[in-house]
């Protein structure tokens, strides 16, 4: 039976070819999945090893980007950091999409009471100091990059929520969830078969801009020396050069390169899919 | 049952909601109510289709609301076969929601927009153990939209709610309800929203459900022409209050309200020659917010007299259970 796709597909094959924005994104992050996945070929050397070339200038010794003050190649340490930015992005985004949508689902097709109660709690979450709380977190838990990620992903969850509730709340007065009240659809039902499946759009997209921002929180963590040691990542690049930025410029210049990079992709696919997502939104920008 | 008996007994109904006030400070000052269904008593019987009309506003839809349990009554209560459906949600709200089905007035938005039609149609057949299996019930859905004259309906099936038109998910809407077998039906403007060649269809389905399945029907509209075809007896409501009642000849043949004569007199007919003298109503309805407390309609009535605007007036009788609430019928 050749049943037809639902026309969000056809609607992000024609926005990938009309909004130049959601195709940048797109690419971009095909790129970073095929580092992750081929970082081994892709590397000249094993980030790990301390080589007998300390602090060589790039092009030296055959380290393209240099090497930092233990010799570690830099453009092999660049490689592998794609593997923890995109693994912190995913998972933190992940922890904080799925509460964000529950959360703020319940609040706003609840309503009442319920509401009342969520609302406020988030709220209180939007009031704390972020990146305060997660270096609270962090320095009484210790800096696994476990921690940091579950760190990252509750702390964000309060702007899906809010997005997630308004979501909930105008989609409850549809009739088609009228309609499956009255054919006998329990509250649960409707919660996970009606509100959620249409109201994740939005908050869909918003996660993924999310994610420029949880490397960004990582980096920053790792910059203040609160990252996980035993892993490789921009922000201990850049906290690791820094003691040799009149020496060794580039220990530190091309990790913050690719952090730029990486969050520019978010955000550009973060913002495309916005685009893609909301029906309203029309991709010939002259206005035939 | 016996034929005459009420099937659908809806005894002094009323929803009032509170009323938003901009002022910040409330202090010394009563809570005001916007009365959307005010003490509504009507009787459907069995295979009996009863019109609800009333400009926009009057509280139909909430009348429709309050009949499936959309929203609960402030205070008042709906008979099922002489059953509180108060206690029969409360006891099982499954087999509530099977008894009582609503066709909705937007057709467009009445389903998910992320489900194919075969999904939709499967959902209300496997929630209420309707049919063995799920080949079954498949073959339910199919024979289903066949009847009703969705063809092909594999074809149907298979797609999703924005590929078809108005009249089509309509009628989808329609055999959805007719599943479940459903003892009372509101349909909240079924057709307001389609073309009028499809109006028709619609119509005839409305008509045929009741037929066989012996179904009691509120057919909630502003259309009075419509209403009066479709109809055995019609309601005329404004402001949350029912003003006339009687079998659709009588209230639309010889009104006795000035509401239902000035609705009737400015209902245009096909002829154009016909001479028709328009009553012309004054004025927007006024809004619900605590009316009264003299008849609701006063301000705007052509032959309202003093006592109109000092107390609700009561009941006029008329052959055949025709009555209006106005205190000016005899003097024509």
């Amino acid at each position: 039976m050749g049943s037809k796709k639902y026309r969000g597909l056809a609607r992000m094959k024609e926005a990938f070819f009309l909004d130049g924005q959601f195709r940048a994104g797109v690419i971009g992050i095909i790129i970073l999945l095929i580092i992750v996945v081929a970082a081994p070929l892709l590397a000249t050397h094993n980030p790990y090893e301390y080589g007998p070339d300390n602090l060589v200038a790039p092009g030296v010794n055959g380290h393209w980007l240099g090497t930092n003050h233990m010799g570690q190649d830099v453009y092999s340490m660049i490689i592998y950091g794609v593997r923890t930015s995109l693994q912190v992005a995913l998972i933190s985004s992940l922890i904080s999409g799925v509460l964000g949508i529950l959360v703020g689902g319940i609040a706003g097709y609840f309503g009442g009471k319920v509401d009342l109660v969520i609302s406020e709690v988030i709220n209180a979450f939007l009031m704390i100091p972020t990146f305060f709380l997660i270096l609270l977190i962090v320095a009484l838990f210790g800096n696994s990059i476990t921690n940091v990620m579950i760190v990252i992903g509750i702390t964000s969850w309060p702007g899906n929520a809010k997005l997630m509730r308004a979501q909930a709340l105008s989609l409850r007065e549809r009739t088609f969830v009228k309609s499956a009240i009255a054919m006998g659809e329990t509250r649960m039902q409707i919660m996970f078969k009606y509100i959620l499946p249409n109201g994740v759009f939005p908050v869909v997209a918003n996660t993924t801009r999310g994610m420029a921002g949880a490397i960004l929180t990582e980096a920053g963590l790792s910059f203040l020396g609160l990252g996980d040691p035993s892993i490789i990542s921009w922000g201990q690049m850049i906290y690791a050069g820094q003691d040799y930025i009149t020496v060794g410029w580039w220990v530190s210049a091309f990790g913050g390169v690719a952090i730029i990079l990486t969050v520019i992709v978010f955000y550009l696919l973060g913002d495309g899919l916005n685009h893609v997502l909301n029906p309203k939104y029309s991709f010939d920008k002259g206005g035939k | 049952m016996a034929e005459n008996q009420a099937f659908i007994e809806i005894d002094n109904i009323t929803k009032w909601f509170p009323h938003k006030d901009k002022k910040l400070l409330h202090i010394g000052q009563e809570k005001q109510w916007v009365k959307a269904v005010d003490a509504v008593s009507l009787q459907i019987r069995r295979g009996e289709i009863l019109g609800i009309i009333g400009e926009s506003g009057c509280g139909k839809s909430t009348l429709g609301k309050l009949l499936t349990r959309l929203e609960e009554p402030t205070s008042g209560d709906v008979r099922i076969g002489g059953v509180s459906t108060r206690e029969l949600i409360r006891r099982d709200p499954k087999q509530f929601r099977r008894k009582v089905q609503i066709v909705f007035q937007n057709p467009l938005d009445t389903f998910t927009p992320r489900d194919t039609i075969e999904k939709i149609l499967m959902r209300p057949l496997r929630l209420h153990h309707i049919g063995k299996d799920d080949a079954q019930r498949r073959e339910i859905c199919l024979k289903g939209l066949e009847n009703g004259g969705l063809r092909p309906a594999e074809d149907i099936m298979s797609r999703y709610p924005h590929e078809l038109s108005g009249g089509q998910l309509q009628r989808i809407s329609i055999i959805r309800a007719m599943f479940l077998e459903p003892s009372f039906i509101i349909a909240d403007e079924p057709v307001s929203m389609l073309d009028v060649s499809v109006r028709a269809d619609i119509i005839r389905m409305l008509q045929e459900m009741s037929r066989e399945r012996n179904a009691a029907v509120a057919f909630i509209s502003h259309d009075i022409a419509l209403t009066r075809y479709i109809s055995d007896r019609i309601a005329v409501m404004y402001l949350g209050k029912i003003v006339e009642y009687g079998d659709a000849d009588d209230v639309i043949g010889n009104p006795k309200h000035p509401y239902t004569k000035a609705l009737i007199s400015n209902c245009s007919s096909i002829d154009p020659e016909e001479e028709q003298e328009h009553i012309k109503i004054q004025g927007e309805p006024p809004t619900p917010v605590n009316p009264g407390p003299g008849c609701y309609f006063a301000p705007r009535c052509y032959k309202a007299c003093d006592a109109c605007f000092k107390k609700y007036p009561d009941a006029a009788d008329f052959p055949n259970g025709h009555y209006a609430v106005c205190n000016r019928t005899a003097d024509n």
